[in-house]
């Protein structure tokens, strides 16, 4: 990869930048071991860094755990794809036919700011508390992050673009894979990245306040199971951050590739 | 531009292929001959070491049940889904199922869940001090008393002691806090006295803290938690009801008689460490409802307010 040359602030010091957000990394460890070993935190409800690897590596060992990841994963991924090909699928439609556009626009605007944590008293009931209730929860935050990106792509289309597909006479077909597609595709994947992070949130969530198994769940059990096992529901943070970056990563690495020919992320490369 | 519009997508509709294939599969009555698939919900706390003790044990194997447990948060997620048929039995606090009676709820027990100790000294929920000032019920007039709930078995049962000790439980302030967050509130001082369960009840004693009060002292054979089922199960398959009964009556006989086996069995389903476990103090699993200790709760809980008249205690309990 170009990363290592890219110029940035950090070249001063003469330390890659990598090597510094690390080092911020580790200092913030340290930081986490000394507060309570010293009483600036209490060390009972706020475990040290050891403590909570300690912690970790306990769950390493533990089948629950890697059942309560693939649970969540799961969760996770399949919310994800619904919302995403739901949400494109969407976006895509209403954005090409102005009628439909100008018919949604209030309803979409009225439903898309209702937190999802909103609906999980009516989601118990109606759906239960199985990975569908949670699913729910996921698809219905993620869905719009995707909708209303896919919806903006597809308003920038550029006329001139439009008119002259429209003087070929060209098909709905080929007007959306030519013309709105690629101009639709750079705010998509943002929604998607988006989506990405509100999903995994949900997942959470979900699992934590409505039982779906997972490591929601996995840590509010340990949150019930006394004062011992304080250690491990911060573990369980750590490893839900850790999925966090992980995906981020990603989406971003499949950002750069899908919009490779993207003056935005072209500049991105050393000129 | 085909290929990149081609290859997200692609891999995701993969994705979503190889993992739906594993969703959630809802129960079914069985055929002759097999076991039924039934599902039971129950929260992750000592009180229901012994349904998972008979489902470890075989007790309902060999009752022809396939038992999976599914855990909520509290009796409120899990009345909604036996209610609607998502699982055939469930796990609650006596107070709840009176309240859901009140409202005609159409549930009904099944079995017992668990009771007190009946040892006032030794409990395994109770009233917890830090101050070394407060020596009895009564002086909690006036203070701030953390619950998990209001309007429900914790604080009726800090009342009623509260009014046994010759206090004015009107004058009692509750706060509502989850039972893990209780012990850290009652050390930063935010409250005068919490009421706690096991395993955080041992905790919170191990701290030097004093135990001023406990269910024991609301009713010896305080009857904590019951089983429950929907009518409409009882209806549709009260053969089955009468399986699930069977079996939990022998598992809470098993558990009653096998206090190691209980404190091994809660290291599956809660993450409670082993030394934790081993000094914790367990409920008492009865195998048949004390009737007269859920009359006593039903009237408390008019006496205090829960509800405007008694409910028909006769027609939740079998």
């Amino acid at each position: 990869m170009t990363n290592a040359t890219r110029p940035g602030p950090a070249r001063r010091t003469g330390i890659p930048p990598r090597l510094l957000g690390l080092l911020g990394l580790a200092g913030f460890a340290v930081l986490i071991e000394i507060l309570p070993r010293v009483g600036v935190l209490p060390a009972r409800y706020f475990p040290t860094t050891t403590a909570i690897f300690g912690a970790l590596a306990d769950y390493a060992g533990d089948s629950r755990f890697w059942t309560a990841l693939g649970q969540t994963l799961r969760t996770w991924v399949i919310g994800l794809t619904i919302a995403v090909l739901a949400g494109v699928a969407v976006g895509v439609v209403i954005g090409a036919v102005p009628v439909l556009r100008a018919l949604t626009a209030s309803t979409i605007e009225f439903l898309r700011p209702i937190p999802s944590v909103a609906l999980i008293p009516l989601v118990v009931v109606l759906v239960g508390s199985g990975m569908s209730g949670t699913l729910v929860l996921v698809v219905y935050a993620s869905f719009w992050q995707v909708l209303v990106q896919v919806l903006h792509g597809v308003a920038d289309v550029d006329p001139v673009a439009r008119d002259t597909a429209r003087a070929y006479h060209l098909g709905f077909g080929y007007r959306v894979r030519y013309v709105v597609w690629p101009t639709a595709l750079p705010y998509a994947v943002t929604g998607i990245r988006l989506a990405t992070a509100v999903a995994l949130i949900l997942t959470i969530t979900g699992e934590l306040t409505i039982g779906t198994p997972g490591l929601g769940k996995l840590m509010d059990t340990a949150y019930n199971s006394g004062l011992e096992a304080v250690p491990s529901v911060y573990a369980i943070v750590v490893v839900t951050g850790l999925i966090g970056v992980l995906a981020n990563n990603a989406t971003r690495a499949a950002e750069r590739y899908v919009l490779a020919w993207h003056p935005a992320v072209r500049a991105e490369l050393p000129a | 531009m085909n290929r990149r519009f081609a290859a997200p997508i692609a891999a995701i509709l993969l994705a979503s292929l190889s993992l739906t294939a594993c969703g959630d599969d809802e129960p079914t009555t069985a055929p002759p001959g097999q076991n039924d698939q039934v599902k039971a919900g129950v929260i992750a706390i000592v009180d229901v070491a012994p349904i998972y003790l008979g489902k470890q044990q075989g007790i309902f194997a060999k009752h022809k049940i396939d038992l999976t447990l599914e855990t909520a948060q509290g009796g409120s997620a899990i009345v909604p889904n036996v209610v609607s048929g998502q699982w055939q039995f469930g796990f609650s606090n006596v107070v709840s199922l009176l309240l859901a009676q009140s409202r005609n709820v159409p549930i009904k027990v099944v079995a017992n869940g668990n009771n007190s100790t009946g040892d006032t000294k030794n409990d395994f929920g109770g009233i917890v001090v830090k101050d070394p000032g407060i020596t009895s019920p009564k002086q909690l007039e006036g203070k701030k008393v953390a619950t998990n709930a209001l309007k429900n078995i914790v604080d009726t049962s800090v009342k009623d002691i509260v009014k046994k000790d010759g206090g004015d439980p009107s004058k009692v302030n509750f706060t509502e806090l989850a039972f893990p967050d209780m012990s850290a509130q009652l050390e930063a001082g935010n409250v005068d006295a919490i009421f706690v369960v096991e395993p955080f009840l041992s905790q919170a004693k191990a701290k030097g803290w004093r135990v001023i009060g406990t269910y024991a002292d609301v009713d010896p054979n305080l009857c904590v938690a019951l089983y429950f089922t929907s009518k409409e199960l009882i209806g549709k398959n009260p053969d089955l009801v009468k399986r699930f009964t069977d079996a939990m009556t022998e598992s809470l006989a098993y558990a009653d008689s096998h206090p190691d086996d209980v404190r091994a069995v809660l290291g599956t389903y809660t993450q409670i460490t082993e030394a934790v476990r081993k000094g914790l103090t367990l409920p008492k699993f009865p195998s048949t409802i004390n009737k007269d200790a859920v009359n006593k709760l039903a009237d408390l809980s008019v006496t205090y307010g829960l509800m405007p008249s008694k409910p028909d205690v006769g027609a939740l309990l079998p």
